[in-house]
């Protein structure tokens, strides 16, 4: 372990782990390695292991020289204005750097979070994470606020290397303020022969998301994403995302479920083979609680090379009142049969989560269409 | 225990139902014999309050209470439950979430090996399920709900042979169970085989034809006249 780890094992106060309980967060002792920024201060930085490093992204740029090569090297800092602002701002960029070293099999998950403390705080964060060849983790991953702050504007950039033969599981629970501006920009470069399973869930509200993610898959490599998108009424959410097979055999399926309570949510996906015998798929299911709101979703599939399998589906749609008649039948109330029908769609049963997340999660699903989130 | 006074039943502009009476008493199991379409399906969802059936004449009433006006869910807090004939698919609903919903998981645990269906727990509710095991779910289904007054909507067509018997006890078992409240269970039930009639002690049968009950008599004579005659009613 580094001497960094020990400077940055800092103390969370006891609301601090209450909200990030609500987000996947367990004792760092119980974790691999675990990261936790609190407005601009990355509190924690620890890790448990060998063959895990994490540490600021200052510190990680001042101790390998290679890391500035990694950082804005899948996104230009100009690459809108809204970066190129957050960029000129800061002189010493805030996040961690995570290095898990080639062929570390990581026991436990390594665990990162990302905590709002400041109404009306601006926090903008550039997170480097690093798996090494043949490495294999499990990350869960995490955005709260306290329950006095709802306002404030979070801007992010993840640059993700998974290596080659690596393989990574991971899942991202936010819970952002209800008046909220988040701008999240995540690039991810998934080397040959690499898996990865990825899962964001997003029920809380807030004002307004815009989540820009592009991921580039090499050879002989898998990706396996779900997001699980619930926006009520005064949330917008919108989602760019682009997937680019990049060599042969590469594989990609992504499915989207959206529920809009009121909220407007816009999906646009672009799926592109750049290969031979690359392999892709896009789903996109929408349901619609109320009248009031919007589903917008868009597959787009690009094939640059003739021997690319491309395909998606896409389905927006109101509660089917056949199941929610039989559910009544059945002896549930209308909100517990809407409910189940909610949960079913947004079928966890599919989705990696850790066995102690499971229970929040659909806890966090009930909330959410209560209106408790 | 349930009453159908004059029903008649409309889907949309177009009658389906044409001024039933039909009186089960607790403790009674009654049988709706019929060909397709003679509106046997239609009274079961009448009585659930099912969509798109819509009372334009007479009342239906359980334990004196009037049903006209409530919603699915009242009447099933009422006590009344049904095996539907084919229910939807809820993909992502297992059967254990169900049965945990409906606080009943322990039910779930117990009834399951009567229809065996020990192994469903997991699944999701009626996807990839076979015809036959989406009617012993329906059977095991009212274990789990523990209603009252059972409302079957042919609970043993597609089934095979060797299940027929399994479903037959279960409803045997459901109906002589006592009531909530120590009283008596009541069902009606819809058969088009008859081959359930083997099994349960059905006390009276009626035959419908065009949205009528045309004849009311034994179960088991009635259906050995049909099977005779055809859906016509006996001679007086």
């Amino acid at each position: 372990m580094s001497e960094s780890i020990a400077d940055r094992a800092g103390e969370l106060s006891g609301t601090e782990e209450t909200i990030l309980r609500e987000v996947g967060y367990d004792a760092p002792a119980s974790r691999s390695a675990t990261a936790v920024l609190i407005d601009h201060d990355l509190r924690v930085a620890s890790s448990q292991i060998d063959g895990v490093e994490i540490m600021p992204i200052q510190e990680a740029l001042m101790r390998y020289d290679w890391v500035q090569n990694l950082m804005f090297h899948m996104i230009a800092p100009d690459e809108n204005e809204l970066l190129r602002q957050s960029v000129e701002l800061l002189d010493d960029p805030i996040g961690h750097f995570i290095y898990v070293h080639d062929g570390t099999k990581v026991p436990h998950p390594i665990q990162t979070f990302t905590v709002m403390e400041r109404p009306q705080g601006r926090q903008f964060t550039h997170n480097i994470t690093v798996i090494g060849k043949d490495a294999e983790v499990d990350m869960i991953s995490g955005a709260a606020v306290p329950g006095n702050v709802h306002a404030g504007h979070h801007v992010s950039i993840e640059e993700t290397y998974i290596r080659d033969g690596a393989r990574c599981r991971g899942v991202s629970i936010e819970r952002w303020g209800s008046n909220m501006l988040v701008d999240s920009f995540s690039r991810s470069e998934v080397g040959a022969g690499a898996e990865v399973v990825s899962n964001q869930i997003m029920l809380a509200a807030l004002r307004r998301h815009l989540s820009d993610s592009k991921t580039y898959i090499g050879a002989d490599a898998s990706s396996n994403e779900q997001a699980i998108i619930f926006a009520p009424q005064g949330t917008k959410r919108t989602f760019e995302l682009e997937v680019f097979l990049t060599a042969e055999g590469a594989r990609s399926e992504h499915l989207a479920r959206m529920v809009s309570a009121g909220g407007e949510i816009i999906n646009n996906n672009l799926l592109v083979g750049q290969a031979p015998g690359t392999n892709g798929f896009l789903g996109c299911d929408g349901l619609m609680l109320s009248s009031e709101g919007e589903i917008v979703a868009t597959p787009s599939l690009k094939a640059a090379s003739h021997e690319s399998m491309l395909s998606h589906e896409a389905s927006v749609g109101m509660i089917d009142k056949d199941k929610l008649a039989y559910l009544m039948a059945s002896g549930l109330s209308e909100d517990r049969a809407r409910d189940l029908i909610v949960q079913g769609f947004l079928n966890l049963n599919d989705v990696y989560i850790p066995d102690e997340m499971r229970a929040q999660v659909t806890d966090m699903i009930a909330a959410a269409q209560s209106g408790g989130m | 225990m349930l009453e159908l006074r004059d029903l008649s039943v409309s889907v949309g502009d177009k009658p389906i139902l044409h001024n039933i009476d039909l009186k089960v008493g607790a403790g009674e199991v009654h049988v709706l014999l019929g060909p397709n379409g003679s509106g046997k399906s239609s009274v079961l969802a009448t009585i659930m309050g099912l969509s798109p059936f819509e009372v334009t004449r007479g009342s239906i009433l359980y334990r004196d209470k009037e049903l006209d006006g409530l919603g699915i869910d009242e009447r099933a807090a009422l006590g009344l439950g049904m095996a539907f004939q084919r229910p939807p698919e809820l993909d992502g609903v297992t059967v254990e979430e169900f049965a945990a919903a409906l606080d009943a998981s322990r039910e779930l645990s117990d009834e399951s090996a009567l229809l065996n269906m020990e192994d469903f727990a997991q699944r999701d509710l009626m996807v990839g399920f076979s015809g036959g095991e989406i009617k012993r779910w329906e059977v095991l289904k009212l274990f789990l709900q523990d209603p009252d007054f059972l409302l079957f909507d042919e609970p043993e067509s597609g089934v095979d042979l060797e299940h027929i018997a399994a479903i037959g006890a279960a409803v045997r078992k459901l109906v002589s169970k006592p009531a909530k409240d120590g009283s008596k269970r009541g069902a009606l039930l819809i058969t088009h085989t008859g081959l359930i009639l083997e099994h349960i002690d059905a006390d009276q049968g009626h035959l419908m034809r065009d949205g009528k009950i045309i004849h009311s008599g034994a179960p088991k004579d009635l259906f050995k006249h049909i099977q005779k005659q055809g859906y016509v009613a006996p001679a007086a």
